[in-house]
Formats: structure tokens, C-alpha cells, sequence
């Protein structure tokens, strides 16, 4: 590659990873003032906080998109890393601009749980499934974030919408049972999972709803 | 809500607390460390500690935080939320070395012997950096020892 | 640094409730004169290991009130100096400092507010939110003689939570205290509140 002039440009800003289960996206913005310069950027990954080499990133080398997956680069979550990316435009470009110290362990948010749901008259039961971190290909085995977090809560929120009441429950296990339930009665469901520890997103459920069935007595009446 | 690192319990000690207060200083501070290729808490350290270890590694790491790591690190830190989170943490440190009671018994001496070595691995380190380029890198890695601690704490 | 002819403020001292911290002192008087306060704390850490170091508190430096909100000065559980100075332009008090230090375990802790309702028949409870320091443990019971109590820490604050599913025409009461972990203390239980399935909630 033509060796560029350091500095001609300005830095790209807003640098940072978006992590979601373990899955490390690095994205940034373009620089001040050249968001819609036709600029490509070049992406590079320091081993790991204590060790010594950057790396390039080959797959974003001279990139238009403002992002970089580099989650097979961070999979050791138990690591620290950094990574840097540069803004090229002809013969120009930016110093490298530079995230900040990255933790997966304790940065990555915590998607939300696959929620299941069955019903019959008066009961609702709700078997929760953690989400699985990410993983390089499908045939890998899969990890649950609940394998990784082994304190991982879920904050179950129901809704009656007969009664327009809403109350919720933090529980650990996997299947929840809601019973006596009123008969013929749409409830809501919306799931968060919760880890103790530093501050971090969250994202809940869908929004899922179920009818509980007709009761039979009176249907026989 | 208490830490159990090993035979020694604590009380008293809300680790959220110890969370928010350094996630409120986390990018400053880690920032000011530049010297990337050097991580004082390195797995050697921190890996597979025993429970019977644990109690003489975090006296001997705490210890070290509050005589060494933090010693004058509050004259310098001129931002405010560094301040204050800075005190959270240093006082609740105190909380914690001032109830932990490692068993002193000699049948006790190899875990204690293990747990110097995993310490020393750490000081040394700290030693080969100049004093307040250690100083940041240490208080910068909290992260990590509050991760370790984590394991430890009794929900 | 002006010459101290303004008087130090007097009367320091910590009013705490459900780990609320509250530093009052006695104002200040210079007829047609604003007085400002500075307020500043340093923990067991400090006093121990650089006891020239004084943290200006996070709301009160400076304050006009003669009093200051210190909540979230105060983050361990370890004997904290407070101190208080007032100024009148470019004239500042002598430092008055609060004797003793003040810890918060010793904070008063008063039975949480609830609300106990039922949707269909579950037994639901609202708590007060007092803040993150606070676990709820709630104590419920069938009322009928002999009638097991069950207990649940709940931590949620500030929303309904479910606590029991209830039997057809039986009659539940609750009552709760609070849980500070950060000091290891109970508040006295509440008052208990009973609701029946198919009822309004029952007077004691």
C-alpha cells in the first residue's frame, strides 16, 4: 500500500466496541466535518492488555463501513484489549484514534432470554433460556451466557391486561409457574436478565402475550 | 450479601458499591496508563487461587492497594469524580483488611507460602515501573481485582 | 487567606435516617450579609493515611442552608470527619469539625412504607424505594391459627412483585422490614396488612 501522509486528516471519533453476548463489533464515525468524504478506514487490534504487538485486522483493511468485527480477536473474555482505527482519504490520512481499555467479562451486555410459553385454564408456564454467547461457525458448541455468569438473574414482569396490573418477579431457575390464574384472560410476559456487578445494559423480551383458556366448567354449563 | 474468601468472612461491605464507585473513574484512570504491554494482575496471579489462599492473598493485595497503590494518588487526582470514588474504594479497603484474620497456624504455612509467591509475582511488577506510572497501572487494574474478589461474594 | 473574624459555624451534627445522611450546624449571622458554607468529609482512609487530605462534599461546596445533604459523601461503612466553614466574600471562618466522626451504622432505620394488593389470587406488594442500599424481608402467613410464616427477600424497589399465589377464600397477611447490608441491620417489622381472595384488604 501507498504510504499515506500522517496526520492530513482528522481522527475518526466516537471509538468504541459495541458487545453483545460476547459478540465485539468495533465502530466509530467519521472524522469532524467529512462525514460524507468518500474515506476508507484501516483497523488495528492490540493482542491483549500485556502484551506487545498491534495487529492488523486484514478483513478491514481500506473499509467504507464505520465498523469491524473483531469478536474472533477478543474471544478470551477474560482478557483486556484495544483497538485502534485510522481515516485514509488518497494520499492522506488520520492519526490513529484509539478506544479505551476493553473488558468483555464485564462489558458485554447480556441479551435478552429466549422466553417459552404455554398456558392452559388458570396456569402460565414460562421456561426461560439464557442466550448463548457467540461463537465463531455454527458448529461450534454453543456456551450459555449462564455457563459465563453463574449468578445471571432473570426479572420475569407479567402483565394482566383484564386488570391492567403488572407485577414482577426476580428468580434464578429456568421455569416459572404462574397459576390460579383468571380463565379466559390475556397476560403479558417481558423477561430481563440481570447480572450483579458494574453497571451494564440490558435488554429485555419481546413483549409476549398468551390467553389463558375458557373455563371448562362453565363452558359445560 | 458477604465476602467468604476461604475461612475469612466479611461483613459490612456492599460490593455494588466498590462497582459504581470504580466504573466511575474507569476510562480517566485507565487512560493515563500508557504502558499497555504490562499487566500487573496477570492470570499467574489470580488464577485458580485456592479458597485457603484466598484470605492471605487479598490481606496482602489490599494491604499493598492502601500503603502503596493509593499513597498519595488522592493529592493527584485533581478530577472530582476520581476523588470521590477513590475514597469509596480506599475506605471500603480498609473495611475488609481491617476484618480479615488469615489463620497464622504453622499447618497453614505452604497455602500462606503459595499466596506470598502469587503476591510477590504482583509486587515485583509494580516494582520494575517507575513509581507513579505503577501506581495508575494498579489502581487502573481494579477492575480486574474486583472481578477475582467477585468469586468470592456470598449473594 | 482572609484573617478569621468570621465566626466558625457552630452545633454540628448528623441527623440519619434510613441511610439518609443529613449534616446540620447553627447558622452564620452578619445582619444584611450572604453567608456561604463549605463542606468537606475525609473517611477512615484518609485520617489513617493522609490526614491532610479533606474531600469538598458533593453538593454543599458551597451551600447557602445551614445544612447539607452528605448521603453520597458517605460510601463505607467507617467513621467519617466532617467539617464546616463559612465565608462572607473574601473573609473565612476557623473549620468547625463534627465531634464525634460519624459512622454510618449508626443511622435509624424505621419500617419500610408497603402496599399489599392482590391481582386475582396472587398476592401482590409494592415497597417503598429507599434506595439501592435496602433488601425488603417480607414475612406473610395464611391467616388461620397455627398458620406457617413464610419469608422472601425481595430487592426490587419501587414495583409490584408477586409474593404468593393464593388459595380461594383464604385471607393473607404481611409485614416487612428492611435489610441494609452495607451496616448488617434490621428495621423493626411494619405494621402487618392482610387482604382476603374474594375481599377488600381487612383493618387489623
Amino acid at each position: 500500500a501507498v504510504p499515506c501522509v500522517s496526520g492530513g486528516l482528522p481522527k475518526p471519533t466516537n471509538i468504541t466496541f459495541f458487545s453483545i453476548n460476547m459478540r465485539n463489533i468495533l465502530q466509530w464515525s467519521p472524522p469532524e466535518g467529512l462525514q460524507e468524504a468518500e474515506l476508507t478506514y484501516t483497523v488495528q487490534y492490540f493482542i491483549r492488555y500485556g502484551q506487545k504487538k498491534w495487529l492488523n485486522k486484514s478483513e478491514c483493511r481500506n473499509i467504507n463501513r464505520t465498523c469491524c468485527d473483531l469478536s474472533v480477536e477478543t474471544s478470551d473474555y477474560e482478557h483486556q484489549y484495544y483497538a485502534k482505527v485510522k481515516a485514509i482519504w488518497e494520499t492522506n490520512c488520520s492519526k490513529w484514534a484509539e478506544t479505551g481499555r476493553f473488558y468483555p467479562f464485564l462489558e458485554t451486555q447480556i441479551g435478552p432470554p429466549e422466553v417459552a410459553l404455554s398456558t392452559d385454564e388458570k396456569s402460565i408456564s414460562i421456561v426461560l433460556t439464557a442466550p448463548e454467547k457467540w461463537k465463531r461457525n455454527p458448529e461450534e458448541s454453543s456456551i450459555s451466557m449462564q455457563q459465563i455468569y453463574s449468578n445471571l438473574k432473570y426479572n420475569v414482569s407479567v402483565y394482566n391486561a383484564k386488570s391492567n396490573r403488572t407485577w414482577s418477579q426476580c428468580v434464578t431457575n429456568r421455569t416459572l409457574v404462574l397459576s390460579w390464574l383468571e380463565p379466559d384472560t390475556l397476560y403479558c410476559v417481558r423477561v430481563e436478565t440481570f447480572v450483579p456487578g458494574p453497571p451494564r445494559l440490558a435488554q429485555p423480551s419481546e413483549k409476549q402475550c398468551v390467553r389463558t383458556q375458557k373455563d371448562q366448567t362453565s363452558a359445560l354449563k | 450479601q458477604e465476602f467468604q474468601f476461604g475461612p475469612c468472612r466479611v461483613e459490612g461491605v456492599v460490593l455494588q458499591e466498590l462497582w459504581e464507585a470504580f466504573w466511575a473513574m474507569k476510562d480517566i484512570v485507565q487512560a493515563k496508563d500508557n504502558i499497555t504491554n504490562v499487566r500487573l494482575l496477570r492470570k499467574e496471579v489470580l488464577q485458580n487461587v485456592s479458597n485457603a489462599e484466598s484470605c492471605y492473598l487479598i490481606r496482602a493485595l489490599l494491604k499493598f492497594y492502601l500503603n502503596t497503590v493509593f499513597k498519595n494518588y488522592q493529592d493527584k487526582a485533581a478530577d472530582f469524580r476520581v476523588r470521590k470514588s477513590f475514597s469509596t474504594l480506599a475506605n471500603n479497603f480498609v473495611v475488609i483488611v481491617s476484618k480479615l484474620q488469615p489463620s497464622q497456624e504453622n499447618e497453614m504455612f505452604s497455602v500462606s507460602d503459595s499466596a506470598r509467591r502469587r503476591f510477590l509475582l504482583f509486587q515485583r511488577a509494580f516494582k520494575q515501573l517507575d513509581i507513579e506510572a505503577a501506581q495508575t497501572k494498579a489502581f487502573g487494574e481494579v477492575d480486574i481485582l474486583l472481578t477475582w474478589m467477585e468469586k468470592f461474594y456470598q449473594l | 487567606d482572609g484573617v478569621a473574624i468570621l465566626p466558625a459555624p457552630q452545633n454540628l451534627s448528623v441527623q440519619s435516617t434510613n441511610m439518609k445522611h443529613l449534616l446540620t450546624w447553627s447558622p452564620v449571622m452578619v445582619p444584611g450579609e450572604i453567608i456561604y458554607y463549605f463542606v468537606e468529609y475525609q473517611g477512615e482512609y484518609e485520617s489513617l493515611y493522609m490526614s491532610h487530605v479533606w474531600i469538598p462534599s458533593s453538593w454543599c461546596s458551597p451551600t447557602k442552608g445551614p445544612e447539607c445533604d452528605i448521603t453520597d459523601d458517605i460510601t463505607a461503612t467507617v467513621p467519617y470527619n466532617l467539617r464546616v466553614r463559612a465565608t462572607q466574600g473574601s473573609e473565612t471562618s476557623a473549620w468547625s469539625t463534627l465531634k464525634p466522626p460519624f459512622n454510618r451504622n449508626s443511622t435509624i432505620l424505621t419500617p419500610p412504607g408497603m402496599d399489599v394488593t392482590k391481582d386475582g389470587f396472587h398476592l401482590v406488594i409494592k415497597l417503598e424505594d429507599l434506595g439501592s442500599q435496602f433488601e425488603f424481608l417480607v414475612a406473610y402467613w395464611r391467616r388461620e391459627p397455627g398458620a406457617k410464616e413464610h419469608v422472601k427477600v425481595v430487592r426490587s424497589r419501587g414495583i409490584p412483585v408477586h409474593l404468593e399465589t393464593m388459595e380461594p377464600g383464604a385471607a393473607y397477611c404481611v409485614k416487612v422490614q428492611t435489610f441494609v447490608k452495607a451496616i448488617g441491620r434490621h428495621s423493626p417489622f411494619s405494621q402487618a396488612e392482610c387482604v382476603k381472595v374474594q375481599g377488600e384488604t381487612l383493618p387489623l
